[in-house]
């Protein structure tokens, strides 16, 4: 809040994608509310969110996409990936069908985002382990091939919710440090706000903040 | 600020669905889907003239198709909303409220619409304090230059 015109200095846009009912709106506003969601009906077309985050000391605001899940919206969802920083692949971990389906969407998100997109594989709805359809090991062994990362988590008790959009960010931020995300490309999913006056830029903040940054 | 009323469509996925919904067409076989997708995105458009052909598309799904009439209706208060057609919009989304009244998503756009009204109406009432202003001033000069010889 120092008096700049922006109190955040970079935007990441992110999607939240997955079959229906896998339960991305409840992991959304858990995120954006800190609340849980009983009875979620299927979202329209896409949905937003942001929130303002804290990483390694920046803050960062992400603008959330959340597509719904149902068929018929396929075909338009699609042209949001188009520039996500980052991206959430949901399954849940009670219904086999929605963790089989992940190759599909996997392949989408390849072709549609950038090589330098993060993503982040989630499996919700870990509250409910009496009925769990799909091991964690197996999910873990999915993710490790496809260079994903990875988290059960639930929208319900707020578990891991917290972690899996944070964790995309910083590995976004560390893209940005290691000079592999090019800001300047149309598509990478990043802005970077102006600094205000006398403020370091990008190359200073990188040596200054690197040392006590645990990402 | 980027929101859910100031995004908008990609000219290439504005074109592709024009595409497959003029194919339809002109073949005069045209799905609630075709038409619906064409919609959407003509609603996200920079022009209003687009927005207008949207809103008059999903208007006429909605007469003819009773399944949809929950997406219809979303899509036909952020057209309005984009049109700045602020009061049809929030029709819209009552509409929509009374059959699914506890709606995060439609509740979340009616509170970006009357934020939107309100952060307009106050821009307006300031613009025409303004003028009072300024015409008061003018006013004021004028007599002021008026009293003047008569010193």
């Amino acid at each position: 809040m120092s008096g700049g015109p922006y109190n955040y200095s970079y935007i990441f846009k992110y999607i939240i994608i997955g079959d229906m009912g896998v339960g991305k709106s409840c992991l959304l506003h858990q995120f954006t509310e800190k609340k849980f969601m009983a009875d979620c009906p299927h979202t329209i077309g896409v949905e937003f969110g942001t929130r303002i985050i804290d990483v390694c000391g920046q803050k960062i605001k992400l603008q959330i996409w959340d597509t719904a899940g149902q068929e018929r919206f396929r075909a338009v969802t699609r042209s949001y990936y188009r520039g996500a920083a980052g991206a959430l692949m949901v399954y849940d971990i009670t219904r086999r069908s929605t963790y089989n389906h992940l190759s599909s969407w996997l392949t989408d998100t390849r072709n549609l985002t950038n090589p330098s997109t993060v993503i982040f594989l989630i499996g919700n709805k870990c509250d409910l382990e009496a009925q769990r359809d799909v091991t964690y090991e197996e999910a873990s062994k999915f993710a490790e091939e496809n260079g994903l990362m990875f988290v059960e988590a639930s929208a319900k008790t707020g578990d891991n919710v917290e972690e899996a959009f944070l964790e995309t960010a910083k590995k976004i931020y560390q893209s940005i440090q290691d000079g592999r995300l090019d800001l300047n490309a149309a598509e990478s999913g990043v802005q970077h706000k102006p600094s205000t006056p006398g403020r370091n830029n990008l190359s200073s903040d990188n040596q200054g903040s690197k040392d006590n940054c645990s990402c | 600020m980027a929101d859910i009323l100031s995004e908008t469509v990609a000219p290439a996925d504005l074109k592709k669905f024009e595409q497959i919904y003029h194919e339809q067409l002109s073949s005069n076989s045209v799905t609630s889907k075709a038409q619906f997708e064409y919609a959407w995105c003509l609603v996200r458009s920079k022009y209003s003239a687009d927005i207008r052909k949207g809103i008059n598309l999903l208007e006429d799904l909605y007469n003819t198709n009773q399944e949809g009439h929950r997406d219809y209706l979303y899509y036909l208060a952020l057209g309005t909303a984009r049109l700045k057609e602020y009061s049809k919009s929030l029709n819209f989304c009552s509409a929509f409220l009374s059959v699914e009244p506890g709606n995060q998503q439609v509740l979340s756009l009616q509170q970006t619409i009357k934020k939107k009204l309100e952060k307009e109406g106050l821009k307006g009432m300031a613009m025409a304090g303004g003028l009072v202003l300024a015409v008061g001033a003018l006013v004021g000069v004028a007599l002021a230059t008026k009293g003047k010889p008569s010193q």
